[in-house]
């Protein structure tokens, strides 16, 4: 894991923040929540660097060299750690002393020893306080309802077949901007059809799907010109929030009230009373923002239907078993799974040269159909070592290949040389350049790489003066 | 990412040492220290979401878990604190003041139940590494998360309990738990240099009490496979002496049964574990050998091992 870790890919929101300039992230961890958030993103090390540094008050930073293990996988774990630390305006690094910059020192501070009058872990709402706690599973079967209905939104607009009541104006704006679906006809109607970036968007867990939208919406929100800061302490605030506490919206800005009625259409927040603007209650899909671990639904709705995970089998033979009943689930794999059976609790299907194709077609890569067969693979199938059995996964891409049999190249094609002796000269120095794709002798024909071209008209342009 | 990990606390809180710490130059009282405990778990719980925390605590002649408490405690939510911290530090000092409220009369001699702690916190640990089977076999039980022990001592090793304390020492091993100390008074552990060796966890002594926190967030804090990176600090030498079974007492040259590996201060006819005769002729060659086996005055070998 450790020698991995540093050239991992970064996750979305983190990759965003870096890119933020100082002066926004010193203002965003002015908020204890945030600076907790962002504490959290770091990698393992990159945290311990942070603790380490982080109740001490010199003015001159610290070596802390001196604790780096002696080899040289650790030397570069720990400098990754430490730039990326630099470009979050975490730390900052001089002549190898690290110095914690206030800003962050002071917010991380504050939210491990509690109090303060700064009100960012959201303000729970008075009245819900002890009594009338809303029970997990009724949140957690809004938040799926809510954020399965968008993707079944996308997955049906696909087909012809049974079409899902589309997800408000604001939802479909933002999946038409992020570039996961498209219009079709006029821009405000609601009509819409899922592009292949869509499909592959299907295919991820709802953790990444999640954050990915999110992300576009902070992009949104900085072209409406809000801030920036309010919109990501927000996110962060939700993603510290209690699971069933109901919070109260008297501390919110301007911005963030929108928000909370954007978010109201992801399934990120249930309000009990619709009407009742003043308060709200986070679900699952919020307060597990900041968590690494992808979500993990107590729903009590699918629970027969093996709620999250788990539940197809793939045999040799290319049938697919998914034991679902989840309407989603089944359309996901409708799309690369000829389905033919349908029971209480089982669809049978099987993966055809015909249902990759069309799948293949839809922009979905072989890889990816099969990380989604393995990462849904019944407990069953996981005795098997690899779990998806080898034929399959070499049949599916190889399906993949027999779609990419033409590989074209860009070139320049030589011909009418006046003698054999002029081709074969001309075709001996392209030779040397290595930029030859195609030659015939006999028809003295050849045809050069369009990145050779211009050295070798200028070598038979030579070759024509002297 | 890195598997979740369990911290488990195991606090000694005997009143004489305590009370010997807040006399002391720079002192040390244990609402300070508890304070500085809870920010330290605080860090520990802001390091990833799944991480947990367990608290045990000894007292002479008894231990007992301070946290997680056994009923559900609802606390009040608080808009400036995370709700995570908030029930962890709730829950935690309220145990920790209804056992110093109990404590009624000290007894000077008995030794704090450490030992006592040590186990109940591997067993709890255990129950987290094993988890019951999920009622719904299709789903996949979370990954068991990496655990590890750190215990705060502030009196001097109790050797009567050698052998249940070697006994934890392994089970730690097995468990593959980490045994950290951090050491806040002066006096002798070698029994705990010995768990840290053997675990491959770190020993500090703290030297400068005032700075406890950063001790604690410095060497303390970082997990498993961040260790492998960035070092902590652990023993060059380690004292592995032994108590013998007979008087409890650390000797230096102690005489093994062949049989069942018992250590005795001095030679015997029969070792009193697993009842093996030894022969008075092999007896005879130790010399000055005294062969009612239980007189309390044996002398202390001369050579260091």
């Amino acid at each position: 894991m450790s020698d991995q870790q540093h050239t991992a890919q970064l996750s979305p929101i983190h990759a965003f923040l870096t890119t933020r300039p100082q002066t926004a992230l010193s203002r965003l961890y002015t908020r204890p929540s945030a600076c907790l958030a962002v504490f959290r993103l770091l990698d393992d090390v990159a945290r311990q660097i942070v603790m380490s540094l982080l109740w001490l008050d010199s003015k001159t930073g610290v070596d802390l060299t001196a604790w780096v293990v002696p080899n040289e996988d650790s030397r570069k774990h720990y400098a990754a750690a430490l730039q990326d630390l630099v470009r979050l305006h975490i730390a900052k690094e001089a002549n190898g002393r690290i110095l914690l910059l206030p800003a962050f020192q002071s917010g991380l501070r504050r939210a491990l020893t509690g109090g303060g009058e700064h009100r960012s872990f959201g303000v729970p709402c008075p009245g819900a306080r002890g009594k009338e706690v809303m029970a997990t599973e009724q949140l957690d079967d809004y938040a799926s309802e809510r954020w399965e209905s968008i993707l079944h939104f996308m997955v049906s607009s696909g087909s012809s077949a049974g079409r899902v009541p589309p997800p408000s104006i604001a939802v479909i704006f933002l999946l038409r901007r992020s570039g996961l679906m498209v219009p079709i006809g006029a821009e405000r109607h609601p009509e819409s059809r899922i592009t292949s970036k869509g499909f592959q968007f299907l295919l991820e867990d709802s953790h990444t799907q999640l954050w990915e939208l999110l992300l576009q919406y902070l992009a949104m929100s900085e072209d409406q010109g809000r801030d920036l800061v309010e919109v990501i302490g927000f996110l962060f605030m939700l993603g510290s929030m209690q699971l069933g506490q109901e919070y109260s919206t008297e501390n919110l800005s301007e911005t963030q009230d929108v928000m909370l009625q954007d978010f109201l259409d992801y399934g990120l927040i249930y309000r009990r009373n619709p009407d009742d603007h003043t308060r709200f209650y986070p679900t699952r899909l919020a307060t597990t923002l900041t968590s690494t671990s992808s979500l993990a639904f107590t729903s009590s709705k699918h629970e027969k239907a093996a709620s999250s995970e788990g539940f197809i089998i793939l045999e040799t033979n290319y049938r697919v078993y998914a034991y679902t009943e989840n309407p989603l689930q089944i359309a996901v794999l409708n799309l690369f799974v000829a389905l033919h059976s349908r029971f209480e609790n089982l669809v049978i299907g099987r993966l055809t040269r015909e249902s990759i194709k069309a799948a293949l077609a839809n922009g979905i890569t072989a890889d990816q159909i099969i990380s989604y067969l393995t990462v849904h693979a019944h407990p069953m199938m996981h005795k098997n070592n690899p779990v998806l059995p080898v034929t399959v996964q070499d049949q599916i891409r190889l399906w993949q290949l027999e779609k990419n049999r033409l590989k074209s190249e860009n070139g320049y094609l030589y011909e009418d040389f006046n003698s054999q002796g002029d081709f074969d000269l001309v075709l001996n120095y392209a030779k040397q350049l290595d930029v030859v794709l195609w030659e015939n002798r006999e028809k003295r024909k050849m045809f050069v790489r369009e990145d050779g071209h211009e050295n070798v008209r200028e070598f038979i342009r030579r070759r024509a003066e002297s | 990412m890195s598997s979740p990990s369990h911290l488990s606390l195991i606090l000694d809180l005997t009143p004489v040492p305590w009370d010997a710490l807040s006399h002391s130059t720079p002192p040390l009282r244990l609402k300070d220290f508890l304070a500085q405990a809870l920010v330290f778990i605080n860090a520990h719980l802001a390091l990833r979401n799944e991480n947990s925390v367990s608290v045990f605590g000894a007292l002479p002649g008894r231990s007992m878990i301070l946290y997680p408490p056994a009923g559900s405690t609802q606390v009040e939510a608080d808009e400036n604190t995370f709700h995570v911290f908030g029930q962890v530090d709730e829950g935690f000092m309220r145990s920790v003041e209804q056992e110093v409220e109990d404590l009624q009369e000290v007894e000077e001699d008995v030794p704090p139940a450490l030992v006592g702690a040590l186990t109940k916190s591997l067993c709890y640990i255990n129950r987290l590494s094993n988890p019951p089977p999920p009622s719904n076999p299709s789903e996949a039980p979370p990954p068991p998360p990496h655990s590890r022990i750190l215990l705060f001592s502030v009196s001097p090793d109790a050797s009567v309990a050698y052998i249940p304390f070697m006994n934890c020492i392994f089970s730690a091993q097995k468990l593959k738990v980490a045994i950290d100390v951090c050491k806040l008074d002066e006096s002798e552990v070698i029994f705990l240099h010995q768990a840290c060796h053997l675990t491959g966890g770190a020993f500090v002594p703290i030297t400068q009490r005032e700075a406890l926190l950063q001790y604690l967030s410095m060497c303390f804090l970082s997990e498993t496979e961040t260790r492998k990176t960035l070092a902590v600090p652990t023993l060059d030498k380690v004292d592995f002496r032994a108590a013998c079974f007979c008087h409890k007492e650390i000797v230096d040259i102690g005489y093994v049964c062949s049989v069942c590996l018992s250590i005795f201060c001095q030679p015997v006819l029969e070792c009193s574990t697993c009842r093996t005769k030894f022969s008075p002729d092999t007896l005879l060659r130790f010399g000055n050998m005294n062969l009612n086996g239980h007189a309390h005055t044996h002398s202390n070998g001369t050579v260091t091992a």
